[in-house]
């Protein structure tokens, strides 16, 4: 059958959730795209996998193929670590717990100041990323959410850097290793309540969560298997504070034997076998119960693991808008993801290589995250900026402290009458913060760039993602000359300040178009 | 004749001679006429959205039920120390707050309705896919239907003239703080704003509109360049009457400094300076209190929250009836559910099912609604659902708004049946187009084969006639047809024994009468 025929057949089946058919169709499946690469593809390419390219890296790119690009983003498994972003993630941290107010006060003061100090040299580095490392990572901090302020308590900063690290060494490993990891990390356990998760008292947040948002769906589990994870899981405690106990060390999880419940458990039919006091410690309980746990969901849900998984990263890198993923996409996804043992790393590249991806239908048609607003400004235009987690904050992204356990919501929830003119005030001050200096070898990395007509042309296709109208391009030439023949730009070049000035005036025009914000 | 020349000419005959247009003014009893000709255009409806599964059983308190105690062992609110209010109906001492006006005082005012048991079939314990069914009024059991707009979002913007081309003077809906909820959205557009400070959405969105046009949608990037395209046209248009209607309004009763109550502040203060919203939605965070919800000394997170919400919604109250306009909002609590009856070992609980609702307002038939949770039928461990949660709904779109059953079809895809807790206001438009509720006789009741409905018509009018099982789901309709002025009766036969809830819908508005068949 061909795809078209099928998507049409597939429209039929719900009017609701699938487009009008007069919208334009998708053509290409998941098929390698071969062609050698274009500079719009790989601006399209570096939209969506990271931050935005810069023009000089871009061109390096032209003519190469997608596999080879894709392969040299995705970086190895693993990636040398950065340089810590300071001193205060290996400090312990007192308990406010029972501490008179002021010292609490001091306490949570210093948290805070943490936080702000991680989201911001996180922020920074993302800027600096020549690959697609970062975005993988706060792609995937997204999914195996921890909140930094939550109920009336907080996660401590020290465990949350922590955490980000073990998401960015397994951004590309197997999601079943990741899940494993994730189960027990410090940050996870203490937000989720498996701290509180005890025999004999079970607390099914995590299990219920484990399967509903990490790794299931909703409608593939039974509220039976949510009771029984919740018992696999007891025992488990996270170290924070200087007064707790740490056998693992400092911010390390433990197991607390006498708290777990070593009875047998019926799970999605399967069982896993009680124990004796003897075998109850942490090496086998991690490996034999939860690591068993992890793998009966994905042995006995393998195709829904993998779909699941396919759409989650199909929305968030290629199209979000809800009722619109192609089940023979994501499919073709999820079938060599599965295929491959869960390795992310081959996902990730069969989307990312496909011609779907490439397929000029799909493009602009993502909001930009305000992550992906600040950090690609801040790339495109060479800036540096001194704050930036406030300016995602105000654009309801504070860095690891999602609004709640699902993450943040995406899409058009990141356009409101809220956010929206927080996004043209950053803009709008990014562009003042950029120098004559800068504003000059910036026009100058564009080709024809003495050509006002190939110039304004070039800068559209570079910040823009799809190509606009000629009226646009004729309204920023007269915002750009104001009204000055076109053979004045020359001329203009060579006074530094006055073409910085009205490349920066044409900017502010250009990045108050609705599709400034779209990639 | 124009409704605006029709108000013209009988208002003056309105307050004198007790004659509307021909019709006595005693047709129109026991429903009271509106005092304000353009009674119609004002009513305000307030959400306030409780996220995370609010625990109603400790709120409504069952003091009664030796059953509550023995599923709360460390918990429950003793007897002796929830607060009698009207009855037998006890709350938790945190909805009391001492020395303000509250929920408790509302209640004993006649102002706040009690709805127990609201729910739906088929539970979902997610929180995230029950806020979706909440929100959008859709309860499908099919998982992959993509719950993506909400019913307020529909109604309105089938309610707003050239929406979207064309936006309306003031915004329709108000959100405060975050991302617009999907409540507000629709499949044209957001029919409201997200708004947290006036003064700063003046400062940050003057100027907004875009230089460019609308794009055809026949693309995903024209759809999302419309989308951005309307937020930023709304930041504009909107800064400017949310600012004058902040600066013109005022506040009569003294807010304490917390997040939500000053939220209820602030919409106090917009609707006082002019704001012609019709829809204002507030969230309060916090509910998904699995782990330590509650001290003994009945102090705490949930509590806490108690006490918050009882306080804004009551100094809200008082504020409207100092400043007068009390008679035009009423307000609803949703919860994407309920807590298990059954408390965890954490001094939590874990996500339940169906649970209780609050209905505030001068507007309001107050009382409680439903009875007591049922500890002896539990479905899987947790309350079974006496109302479907649209029952409210639909009161709010025909009851409070003026529209239709059709309009409520169109809405939720479905005939839902209003729950009748909010009083009808008939304007004088209403009265002139025959609008009004009728007191409808059945006789005899219980009936073996043939019932008659009788009541007095007072103009001719279209009538249907609708047989609703007790849970509020249509079972069949008896009749359509139209009917003139003068005395009516209909004959109804049902085809199955029951006791049923008759719907008589006339010119729009429905009538609701029980009645019992016995074959």
């Amino acid at each position: 059958m061909q795809r078209r025929d099928l998507f049409k057949r597939l429209s039929l089946l719900n009017e609701r959730t699938t487009s009008p058919p007069s919208l334009q169709l998708v053509e290409a499946g998941v098929e390698e795209h071969t062609d050698p690469l274009t500079l719009s593809d790989v601006l399209h390419l570096l939209r969506r996998m990271g931050f935005g390219a810069t023009m000089p890296q871009a061109k390096l790119l032209v003519g190469k193929r997608a596999a080879e690009v894709v392969d040299a983003l995705l970086g190895a498994d693993e990636e040398p670590d950065l340089p810590s972003p300071g001193a205060w993630t290996d400090t312990a941290t007192e308990n406010p717990l029972g501490a008179d107010l002021q010292t609490r006060g001091q306490i949570y003061n210093t948290w805070d100041q943490n936080w702000k100090k991680l989201g911001n040299w996180w922020l920074l580095e993302m800027a600096n990323d020549t690959k697609a490392v970062e975005k993988l990572t706060l792609f995937w901090s997204g999914h195996w959410t921890s909140e930094y302020s939550f109920d009336e308590t907080f996660s401590v900063p020290q465990t949350l850097y922590r955490q980000y690290k073990t998401i960015r060494k397994n951004r590309l490993t197997g999601f079943q290793k990741m899940a494993l990891e994730m189960t027990v990390d410090n940050a996870m356990v203490n937000y989720l309540g498996g701290t509180y998760n005890e025999v004999g008292k079970p607390n099914e947040n995590y299990a219920r969560e484990l399967m509903e948002l990490f790794t299931l769906g909703i409608g593939f589990y039974t509220e039976g298997d949510v009771k029984e994870a919740a018992r696999v899981l007891t025992g488990w405690k996270s170290s924070k504070y200087s007064d707790e106990p740490a056998p693992n060390g400092i911010y390390g999880t433990w197991f607390n034997a006498a708290r777990h419940d070593i009875g047998a458990k019926q799970f999605m039919g399967q069982t896993i076998s009680a124990r004796t006091n003897d075998n109850n410690t942490e090496f086998q309980v991690k490996n034999e119960e939860i690591g068993r746990l992890i793998d009966i969901i994905f042995t006995v849900r393998a195709d829904n693991v993998s779909r699941f998984i396919s759409e989650k990263v199909y929305r968030y890198f290629v199209y979000s808008a809800k009722g619109e993923a192609d089940p023979v996409i994501i499919e073709g996804l999820a079938k060599p993801f599965r295929d491959g043992g869960f390795e992310m790393r081959i996902l990730f590249k069969k989307l990312f290589t496909s011609k779907h991806f490439f397929d000029p239908a799909l493009r602009g048609a993502q909001i930009k995250t305000p992550v992906e607003f600040v950090v690609g400004l801040l790339r495109q235009l060479g800036v540096t900026n001194a704050d930036p987690q406030s300016w995602t904050g105000k654009m309801d992204q504070f860095m690891l402290d999602p609004p709640n356990v699902a993450g943040w919501p995406g899409y058009r929830t990141w356009i409101s009458t809220n956010t929206y003119p927080q996004r043209r005030q950053f803009a709008l001050e990014v562009i003042k913060a950029m120098s004559d200096a800068r504003a000059n070898s910036f026009i100058k990395e564009f080709d024809d760039y003495s050509d006002v007509k190939k110039f304004i042309a070039n800068v559209c296709n570079y910040l823009f993602p799809v190509e606009v109208t000629q009226e646009r391009l004729d309204f920023y030439k007269n915002s750009l000359l104001g009204g000055a023949p076109d053979y004045d730009w020359p001329v203009i070049l060579n006074t530094p300040s006055s073409s910085a000035a009205k490349f920066r005036n044409m900017l502010n025009t250009m990045a108050k178009a609705p599709d400034f914000q779209l990639c | 004749m124009k409704r605006r020349n029709f108000i013209k000419s009988t208002a003056a005959a309105a307050v004198g001679s007790q004659v509307l247009g021909g019709v006595p003014v005693k047709a129109f009893s026991p429903f009271e006429l509106s005092e304000q000709i353009q009674g119609e255009d004002d009513k305000i409806l307030i959400v306030i959205q409780l996220f995370g599964g609010n625990d109603g059983l400790n709120m409504i308190v069952p003091v009664d039920d030796p059953e509550y105690y023995k599923a709360r062992p460390t918990i429950a609110v003793p007897k002796d120390k929830a607060v009698k209010v009207l009855g037998n109906v006890y709350m938790h001492p945190a909805l009391d707050p001492a020395n303000i006006y509250n929920l408790k005082r509302m209640f004993e005012d006649g102002r706040l309705a009690v709805i127990q048991g609201i729910g739906y079939e088929n539970p979902n314990l997610s929180h995230f896919r029950s806020t979706d069914i909440w929100l959008s009024g859709f309860n499908s059991i099919d998982p992959d239907k993509r719950l993506i707009d909400g019913w307020l979002g529909r109604y309105w913007a089938d309610q707003i003239q050239g929406f979207p081309e064309t936006l309306p003077d003031h915004p329709t809906a108000v959100q405060l703080g975050g991302t617009l909820s999907m409540l507000l959205q629709s499949p044209q557009g957001d029919i409201g704003i997200a708004l947290t400070d006036p003064q700063k959405f003046f400062e940050l969105g003057q100027g907004l509109s875009p230089d460019l046009d609308r794009m055809s949608e026949d693309t995903r990037y024209g759809k999302e360049f419309n989308f951005v395209r309307l937020v930023a046209e709304q930041s504009d248009k909107y800064s400017t009457v949310v600012k004058s209607s902040y600066d013109n309004g005022k506040n009569s009763v003294t807010y304490p400094k917390n997040g939500f109550i000053q939220q209820m502040q602030l919409i106090a203060k917009l609707i006082s300076g002019g704001l012609k919203t019709k829809v204002f939605l507030v969230r309060m965070g916090g509910f998904d209190t699995h782990v330590q919800q509650q001290n003994d000394d009945l102090t705490g997170l949930h509590p806490y929250l108690m006490n918050t919400l009882s306080s804004g919604i009551g100094l809200f109250m008082q504020d409207a009836l100092a400043q007068g306009f009390a008679d035009r909002v009423v307000g609803m609590t949703v919860s994407e559910f309920g807590r298990r009856p059954a408390e965890n070992g954490s001094r939590g609980t874990d996500h339940g099912a169906a649970s209780m609702q609050f209905v505030w307002g001068n507007k309001v038939r107050s009382g409680v609604y439903g009875n007591n949770p049922d500890f002896t039928n539990l479905d899987n461990g947790d309350f079974r659902w006496q109302y479907d949660y649209r029952r409210i709904y639909a009161d709010v779109m025909e009851t409070w708004f003026g529209g239709t059953p059709d309009d409520t079809e169109r809405i939720l895809e479905e005939r839902v049946l209003p729950l009748g807790v909010l009083q009808r206001t008939t304007s004088v438009q209403d009265a002139y187009d025959g609008k009004t509720r009728i007191e409808i006789k059945a006789f005899p009741n219980p009936f073996t084969s043939t019932a008659t409905l009788e009541w007095n018509q007072e103009v001719p009018a279209s009538v249907k006639i609708e047989l609703y099982s007790t849970t509020g789901k249509l079972v069949e309709t008896v009749y359509i047809g139209s009917v003139s002025p003068g005395r009516v009766t209909i004959p109804v036969t049902a085809s199955a024994s029951g006791s049923y809830i008759c719907n008589v819908i006339v010119n729009g508005v429905s009538n609701t009468v029980p009645i019992s068949v016995l074959h």
